[in-house]
């Protein structure tokens, strides 16, 4: 199929947590629903250490950028459901447009011969 | 803030931590076995779809711990270890623990109470509602007005309201069968009502009660036992029944200000008394448009009340605030201020020498936990994680020291709070902690932590690590013994400025109380006699009374001499500043001068020689020629080298003018303070003065024993009238007051000098001792290589003396500066820059070290150099 190599690892400090308010847009996810958001949406080329959304999750919680609440899975498991609060909401735009403008930056560097 | 939100978040989550972590593992588990789910669907057999599922997952319990993390109040838990291994260490070495935490609460003790002082006697705020919309109004230059022009400007509605009160009055008070007298502020009806003064039991004094009185919470503790039922009881005050209508809180301050306490309040009664105006403002009104009101309305109080002199009202028109702020700042209280400053900046430097104190102390300790902080920084905790451990070490310090010297901050102001000024107006600061106490030693805290615990801790930890591990290194930190010796020159610097500043204020009361004040104090007695103005309506009964109290005690047994007088002189004064003529010289002379209204015998009875022509007699009375007897200085001034006796001078009054003739000339002598030089004086006869108030000056020569004297004069003039208030003191006694500034201060600096040449003084022997011990190998290296006793006590002693040479010297250039504006708080013989102050603290300094030095060297002296080159 000539996937191209998973990116993995620290890449952007930051950008994590960027995935996962971006997964939550459109409505509350368990955990496991999030990193399979964040895969499928990149075309499997941002494999995460799943693991490592739980951290990113929590520090979350601690800014009140997201809330969490324990609820029925479609395939009824319990599981936690995480979901944005206003601030998450507002954040997610600035971070976002933070986003765009640091990868423009580098970009334009890339390209300066 | 976001830090404080996070934090809130944290805080809630750290109450369910237990829950979290099965929460945690759950939620995980889910995970693993959806992702499981998911590869058994895609067709893996379950075991591997597990598997798999785990491996991406990634560690579980490294994980949960990078989790647990995210919610960690990562300070907080560190502080509470810091802390908890600071209390272990301290309970290693109780000794530097006890004497760090003794210097901290001395200078926080001392510090504080300074503070509360200060805050006390300068901005304690007025009890009234809503200071800030209060004003007090002068008209024509007075402080207080007729009730007339009061009620004038009341009914002329300038603002939302207007009350009166008369703050300096006094009222007997009979009680069985003795009178006593207090002192009462006298308002008008509506007082309470304008200022929202607040009552505790019952109420205020209502408008139109004439017969109603308030008490001070302490009067009605101290002086009528605290009783409930009070309201509604009869006191009797100038021989009339007064109802109490009210009890005032405890923290009662007056709008005066400056522990000015009151006994009672009662009503204004007496048309003649004069009022202070205080102004509630309307709710906008600030006190520049509250002034164009008042003036806007002077031209209509001069057209129906003529101002004497003609000179319109309007020119001496001011407001001003009644809050604490409004008072300091007021150009009259700069001496006040001063002193207070000065009282502050000393306090704070107790506090500092405390501070060294305790830095040198744990920097020395410092050194012998060199190993253990090696170890530490090997065993790979970051510089700054010591310094942090170090820093906790000294909060906790700090934090220890500062409770106890709060402690001792609340038994000084108990105690300072029972104390009685010897003054003429009743004064009692009432201090009690308060947020803004706890706030400062808060601060206090903080600052003496940062300041003890700074430079030991990064001292400590400076340079190689490698030396610290190896046992018994010692050739350690020469930078570290230089650090330490910068701190004891510092602290020395600063008790030199103390010191200072303390011998000048003990000078100051030496000079003081050997200043001749041109009187006798040893033989005269000061007996007051008020009598109540209802019954002594017109001037004739006035002055017959003061005639029979004069001729009453002029009849007890061994008294010499007997006078009365306006004014006696260091304790009031009444002066005049004006234009004078004499009938020799036209020109008119500006001159400020004191005056006194004496009856005949005064000088003699004060010992005040006269040096020219006569005292004044039974014939200078009213309808006579008027007299005047001058001082030297203001014969001087009015007549140069002349003789005046016989000429007249005189000044002139809107409406009319005064001319006197000069009968004698008195010699010079201190009228209101004793630092004052050159005042001019003069005197007139107590029979020929316009003014006849109710307050009767006796004043008695006399060389019988105060005691028995005392008991006689109080016998005769209460069998003139026993209604009156009767008040006997020696004259030595009623200078109190003279001596008060120079006393205050030198029993306030003296005590902050002694405790900071204490402080000093531990801090010295301290260090010289620890030095020496940590030299005792060199002491026994030296010795055995042939060094006398003296070589080696020479040695340390030259060091201490290098310290106390360097530490002083830069302290006394310091106070050099810093005392001269002291000046104006002392008498004329005492400066600041007198090299005997100076002198005497370079001395003092020098006995303290060599005292501190001498321990050490003993024992250095003792040491045997063969067990000294075989320790460690």
């Amino acid at each position: 199929m000539g996937k191209p190599e998973p990116i993995t690892g620290e890449f952007l400090p930051g950008t994590l947590a960027l995935l996962i308010l971006k997964a939550l847009e459109r409505g509350p996810l368990h955990g496991y629903g999030i990193a399979k958001k964040v895969k499928d949406a990149s075309g499997e080329a941002l494999a995460i250490e799943e693991g490592s959304l739980y951290p990113a999750l929590n520090r979350l919680l601690v800014k009140g950028w997201v809330r969490a609440e324990w609820g029925i899975s479609d395939n009824n498991r319990r599981a936690r459901f995480y979901e944005l609060t206003k601030e998450g909401r507002r954040r997610l735009a600035e971070e976002s447009r933070e986003f765009e403008r640091l990868v423009t930056a580098i970009r334009l560097v890339l390209r300066t011969v | 803030m976001r830090w404080m939100e996070e934090l809130k978040n944290k805080l809630r989550h750290v109450r369910g931590r237990d829950g979290f972590d099965v929460e945690l593992e759950e939620e995980m588990r889910t995970h693993v076995e959806m992702r499981a789910d998911e590869l058994e669907a895609e067709g893996l057999a379950r075991e591997a779809a597990v598997r798999r599922a785990r491996s991406e997952f990634g560690s579980v319990a490294r994980l949960q711990e990078e989790t647990r993390d995210a919610w960690r109040v990562r300070w907080v838990e560190d502080l509470v270890s810091d802390l908890r291994y600071a209390g272990r260490a301290m309970a290693k070495s109780p000794g530097y623990a006890l004497a760090a935490v003794f210097s901290l609460a001395l200078g926080t003790g001392a510090n504080t109470a300074m503070f509360s002082l200060t805050s006390e006697f300068l901005f304690s705020e007025p009890s009234v509602e809503d200071a800030r919309s209060l004003a007090v109004l002068r008209v024509g230059g007075a402080s207080h007005s007729p009730q007339r022009e009061y009620r004038f400007l009341k009914d002329a509605k300038l603002y939302e309201d207007l009350a009166g009160m008369r703050e300096e009055g006094g009222v007997n008070w009979r009680q069985g069968d003795e009178t006593f007298r207090l002192n009462g502020f006298r308002v008008t009806g509506n007082f309470f009502a304008v200022t929202g003064t607040p009552v505790w039991l019952g109420r205020g004094i209502a408008a139109g009660e004439k017969d109603t009185v308030v008490l001070h919470y302490s009067f009605w503790r101290t002086r009528l036992g605290g009783r409930e039922d009070i309201v509604g009881r009869t006191l009797v005050l100038d021989g009339r029944p007064f109802r109490v209508a009210g009890v005032l809180p405890e923290g009662h301050r007056t709008l005066v200000g400056f522990g000015f306490t009151p006994d009672l309040y009662l009503p204004v009664t007496d048309e003649r008394e004069v009022v202070k105006m205080i102004a509630r403002l309307p709710a906008g009104m600030n006190r520049g448009q509250a002034l164009e009101r008042l003036q806007a309305a002077g031209a209509e109080l001069d057209r129906v009340f003529p101002p004497a002199g003609g000179v319109p009202r309007k020119s001496g028109m001011s407001v001003e605030g009644v809050r604490s702020t409004d008072r300091v700042s007021s150009r009259k209280l700069l001496p006040v201020a001063m002193f207070f400053g000065m009282l502050m900046v000393v306090s704070a430097l107790v506090l500092l020498v405390a501070c060294v104190n305790a830095a040198s102390l744990s920097l020395a300790r410092a050194e012998s936990r060199r190993q253990e902080l090696s170890i530490r920084i090997a065993m790979g905790a970051s510089r700054s994680r010591v310094v942090r451990q170090m820093l906790a070490e000294s909060m906790a310090l700090a934090a220890v020291g500062t409770a106890c010297g709060l402690a001792l901050n609340t038994a000084l102001a108990r105690w300072a709070s029972g104390l009685a000024l010897p003054l003429p107006v009743p004064v009692r600061l009432d201090i009690h902690p308060d947020w803004r106490l706890f706030g400062y030693a808060a601060l206090v805290a903080a600052g003496s932590a940062l300041v003890s615990g700074w430079i030991p801790a990064l001292a400590a930890t400076r340079g190689d690590v490698q030396p610290g591990l190896k046992q018994g290194e010692r050739n350690v930190g020469s930078g570290r013994r230089r650090t330490r010796s910068v701190l004891v020159a510092a602290q020395l610097a600063a008790t030199t400025v103390l010191l200072s500043a303390a011998l000048l204020f003990l000078r100051n009361l030496g000079q003081a109380s050997s200043t001749d004040p041109g009187f006798d104090v040893a033989q005269t007695t000061w007996a007051t006699m008020r009598l109540v103005p209802e019954r002594y309506d017109s001037t004739e009964q006035r002055v017959a009374a003061a005639g029979q109290a004069l001729e009453r005690v002029r009849g007890i047994p061994g008294v010499e001499s007997a006078a009365l007088a306006g004014v006696v002189p260091l304790n009031d004064s009444t002066t005049i500043a004006t234009g004078m003529k004499t009938d020799l010289n036209p020109q008119e002379k500006q001159v400020r001068s004191q005056i006194n209204r004496v009856s005949p015998d005064y000088f003699r009875t004060m010992g005040i020689p006269l040096l020219a022509g006569r005292d004044f007699t039974a014939a200078d009375r009213e309808g006579a020629t008027e007299v005047v007897i001058v001082n030297e200085n203001l014969a001087a001034r009015l007549f140069g080298r002349q003789s005046p006796v016989g000429h007249t001078f005189g000044w002139e009054f809107a409406g009319g003018k005064t001319v006197l003739q000069v009968v004698g000339v008195a010699k010079n002598s201190k009228y209101f303070t004793l630092g004052e030089e050159n005042t001019a004086a003069f005197y007139t006869p107590w029979l020929q003065s316009r003014e006849r108030g109710t307050m009767l000056h006796v004043l008695v020569r006399s060389g019988r024993p105060a005691e028995g004297l005392g008991r006689d004069i109080r016998g005769a003039l209460l069998g003139l009238d026993g209604s009156a208030a009767v008040e006997v003191r020696p004259m030595r006694t009623a200078l109190a007051l003279a001596f008060l500034p120079s006393r205050a201060g030198a029993w306030l600096l003296g005590s902050m000098g002694a405790l900071g040449l204490l402080l000093a003084a531990l801090g010295l022997y301290g260090v010289l001792a620890y030095a020496v011990s940590r030299r005792v190998r060199e002491i026994g290296v030296r010795m055995a290589m042939g060094a006398g006793p003296w070589r080696v006590a020479r040695l340390v002693f030259g060091q201490s003396f290098a310290l106390v040479a360097a530490g002083t010297g830069a302290g006394m250039a310091v106070a050099l500066l810093a005392t001269q504006p002291l000046a104006m708080l002392l008498v004329p013989g005492v400066r600041p820059g007198d090299p005997v102050t100076y002198l005497a603290v370079g001395v003092l300094l020098a006995l303290v070290a060599a005292a501190a030095t001498a321990g050490p060297v003993w024992r250095a002296l003792r040491v045997d150099p063969a067990s000294a080159l075989r320790q460690d």
